[in-house]
């Protein structure tokens, strides 16, 4: 049987984002996967060096456009615990409810996506209509779709008022509606189950093994959250469970999306009805004393974490970003490998990915940079991040 | 209708080449259209299809590295070549007049053409994705094309005629096909949408695996001829189901001046090609894309078995009432 | 079946669509828009300029009386924004001591005008 290289990306349709895959196919079915990240470094851990925090953090903020709120919340946090800064209760509230407002909007938005990969672009169209409502919601709270920049070191730059919080709560009621009909679609609609049932399957030992995280390992059974496990904000206050599920595969991790969207709506309206009074923000000092910090935070895609290293001036002198994608992308060459061809979008949507966030070196001279190894298809040198 | 004159009008303007190219923008609007009104969006204006085709003809065509120019020049030529002919005898106003004892088998292997068409551009354009395409088409020709020649010929079957006029006016004594034969109904439509590479079975042109599968190297007026193919194969395939299942054009009484009866005609099968289409519409909106191996084992197994069943059904049905 | 009735239902009911250049979408209170100066209130501390991320902010001479905190000073500088570079953080707005300096809710993503893009 002859073998075909089939490259996929920097450009192509299925790839919202710059990234190769050099698949090496026995006619349809997937032999060898090169996969090559990187295309899009933008020096962004360098550039926050040269800022102080104030000026860092709507930087840090633009790492990834959906999980905004997480990268800036997990960089104020870790300067906070630095400097030994509490935030008030009001902030902490405010924060959260901007966090799992932006987990409600990227599984809304993965939903979407999920479907169009496998051709179904009515739900596609559908959940992006719904997600309007949240983005609403977060324009209205926080005066942007994406990027909110709610937060400042010391707590949160805006107060939100009786109104916003009453029209954000009145939007609720309709999205949970939407997400009741949404798990009914899921179950009913057998084309759709066809192509998220048994694909992409990932046990709950290779999704530790492959160090899986967020909803691509609780898909597979790993009862996993750094939100319960190691908790921050207000998560050990509130009234919410980790949505977890044993079918490892598509479909697993969409009901598990699906069940912390559900989640999400709970943790809103609890923080939104419990909203505490008092101040918004305490004054930080300007500088941070000499100390090292691994901030975690559960962002919607899994686990991020910021590694931060100050030394007594108003800067970081190191911050080193972990996004989810990175720790999810060895499953994905893991569970893509004698799969058909046309499985690759699904399974390569199905953890969310975000390519550019993960984009942290760039290798120039690819050629002598490989690690010295040659494919035997293609007779080029594989390069792996 | 012996009158050379009336035969070249009838080929070339009303129910001939001109109304099918009109006609199939049309369909093309209203299948977006309603698909787009499922979805909650607006759709594309009514004159969208025109538009597009408009603008891809007077696009630059542009040759991949090394393609077989002529042939690839051709391909879609002869695939909308095979589209127009086989609508010559599919019953528009009335019974075609070209009709003649074996034109159901013509017309469905016309309808095969662009399919074939499709792959060799696909092999043509010297593009793996196109490739791939093509090659996914023709597997994908194997699979449906069985059960689609077996759904469509169970009427010809029980009428006793090979003619798709003559199954009409079979219909227009007894009853219609879809009654009569309601697997076989459902097969000719769930073929039809495959024949078409509509979802749930774009499994050729996945967008979001193979870029445009086949039609990834087509520019300028291949892609506008292929397209326009494409959209006709819509057309004829949509009007060949409503003559073979749903009585076609034929009133079951007369009306009193000739004009009148065709008119309604024309008006009947506009109204039936239309159902069709709204069926084919609701499908693509509420379907996701199968994986050609499960498309394999949907077709053999599943529709194929349907198909077969069905003709012992009619095999039986005419022994019992001593058909034909 | 889900799928299927939610269809058939948007089939007969109005499209979400924003037809947007006849219809446009409401702009809620708070929206982080075009950035303005108020001449008459800022004192020209500069400090809008520093906290600037994108340094969009450039302070240009500008010498007037303003009052502030009910004493009348005279100021040196106001800050010239180029508004196509500015990120729309709202970290002027936040650390402006005179309250001069605001968010407005105007789009401003795009432009014609061609020394205020390349600004």
């Amino acid at each position: 049987m002859t073998r075909v290289v089939v490259p996929i990306g920097p450009q192509h349709p299925a790839l919202k984002e710059p990234l190769n895959f050099r698949v090496i196919a026995d006619g349809e079915r997937i032999v060898e996967l090169e996969l090559n990240l990187s295309y899009s470094h933008r020096g962004i851990e360098k550039a926050a060096e040269q800022r102080d925090f104030i000026r860092a953090l709507p930087l840090i903020e633009r790492v990834c456009g959906i999980c905004s709120h997480s990268h800036s919340t997990v960089f104020s946090m870790g300067i906070e615990e630095i400097m030994g800064v509490e935030v008030p209760p009001r902030a902490q509230y405010i924060r959260t409810v901007i966090a799992e407002l932006e987990r409600m909007h990227s599984h809304m938005l993965w939903l979407g996506v999920a479907a169009h990969e496998v051709g179904f672009n009515t739900l596609f169209m559908w959940t992006w209509r719904d997600r309007e409502a949240v983005l609403d919601t977060l324009e209205e709270l926080s005066g942007n779709r994406i990027h909110y920049n709610m937060n400042e070191i010391g707590g949160v730059r805006v107060d939100l008022s009786p109104p916003q919080v009453d029209a954000a709560l009145a939007r609720i009621p309709v999205l949970e509606e939407r997400m009741r009909a949404y798990v009914a679609m899921l179950e009913d609609e057998e084309t759709m189950l066809a192509r998220f049932r048994g694909v992409g399957t990932l046990s709950r030992e290779d999704a530790l093994r492959y160090g899986a995280v967020g909803p691509t390992g609780r898909g597979s059974g790993v009862d996993y959250d750094v939100r319960r496990d190691d908790p921050y904000l207000v998560y050990d206050e509130i009234p919410w469970n980790v949505v977890t599920d044993t079918d490892g595969d598509v479909y697993g991790r969409t009901k598990v999306r699906i069940g912390e969207i559900k989640e999400s709506l709970g943790i809103v309206r609890y923080c939104l009805e419990h909203l505490p009074d008092g101040p918004i923000r305490v004054a930080a000092p300007k500088a941070a004393p000499p100390g090292e910090i691994y901030s975690r935070y559960e962002a919607p895609r899994g686990e991020v974490a910021h590694f931060i290293r100050t030394n007594g001036t108003d800067r970081v002198e190191r911050v080193d970003i972990r996004t989810p994608t990175l720790a999810n992308w060895t499953s994905v060459v893991y569970s893509l490998v004698g799969r058909p061809l046309a499985d690759i979008p699904v399974i390569v949507a199905a953890i969310d990915p975000c390519l550019s966030c993960t984009s942290r070196i760039t290798v120039l001279n690819r050629g002598e940079d490989a690690r010295g190894e040659t494919s035997p298809y293609t007779g080029q040198a594989g390069w792996f991040p | 209708m012996t009158d050379p004159l009336l035969l070249v009008a009838y080929v070339l303007v009303l129910p001939g080449f001109l109304f099918l190219f009109a006609y199939s923008m049309v369909f093309e609007f209203l299948d977006r259209r309603i698909v787009a009104r499922m979805q909650n969006r607006v759709g594309p204006p009514f004159f969208q299809p025109f538009a597009d085709l408009v603008k891809t003809l007077g696009k630059e065509v542009i040759d991949p590295q090394g393609v077989d120019r002529p042939v690839f020049d051709a391909v879609p030529l002869v695939g909308l070549a095979a589209v127009t002919t086989a609508f010559l005898y599919v019953p528009v106003i009335g019974a075609s007049p070209l009709a003649f004892q074996g034109d159901l088998v013509l017309v469905l292997y016309l309808l095969t053409l662009p399919t074939l068409a499709l792959f060799l551009l696909g092999w043509l354009s010297r593009n793996i994705y196109a490739a791939i395409g093509g090659i996914r088409a023709v597997t994908m020709l194997f699979i449906y094309e069985v059960p689609f020649f077996l759904a469509l010929m169970m009427p010809a079957l029980m009428a006793g005629t090979w003619s798709v006029s003559g199954i009409m006016a079979w219909q227009q004594e007894h009853l219609w096909f879809a009654l009569l034969q309601p697997i076989a109904f459902v097969i000719a439509l769930i073929g039809l949408q495959a024949k078409l590479e509509r979802t749930p079975f774009d499994i050729p042109e996945a967008e979001t695996e193979l870029v445009a599968g086949p039609w990834t190297e087509l520019t300028g007026r291949r892609l506008a001829l292929m397209h326009l193919a494409n959209q006709s194969a819509a057309v004829v395939g949509s009007a060949l189901i409503a003559a073979v299942f749903l009585g076609g054009p034929s009133l079951p009484w007369t009306i009193a001046p000739p004009v009148f009866g065709a008119a309604a005609g024309f008006l009947l099968f506009l109204a039936k090609t239309l159902a069709v289409l709204l069926v084919l519409a609701t499908v693509r909106g509420a379907t996701a894309r199968f994986r050609l191996d499960q498309m394999n084992v949907i077709g053999w197994k599943y529709i194929t078995t349907a198909a077969l069943a069905q003709a012992a059904i009619v095999l039986v049905m005419n022994a019992w009432w001593g058909g034909p | 079946m889900t799928v299927l009735s939610e269809m058939l239902r948007n089939l007969v009911s109005r499209p979400a669509t924003t037809l947007y250049p006849a219809e446009k979408v409401p702009v809620p209170a708070g929206f982080r828009g075009r950035v303005e100066c108020d001449d008459e209130r800022c004192i020209g501390c500069s400090k809008c300029s520093l906290v600037c991320p994108a340094s969009a902010i450039t302070m240009v001479d500008s010498p007037r009386e303003v009052e502030f905190r009910g004493k009348t000073m005279m100021r040196k500088k106001k800050p010239r924004v180029a508004v196509y570079r500015c990120i729309r953080c709202g970290l002027c707005e936040r650390h402006c001591p005179a309250d001069a300096i605001h968010l407005r809710s105007v789009l401003s993503i795009t432009g014609t005008d061609r020394e205020e893009v390349l600004a």
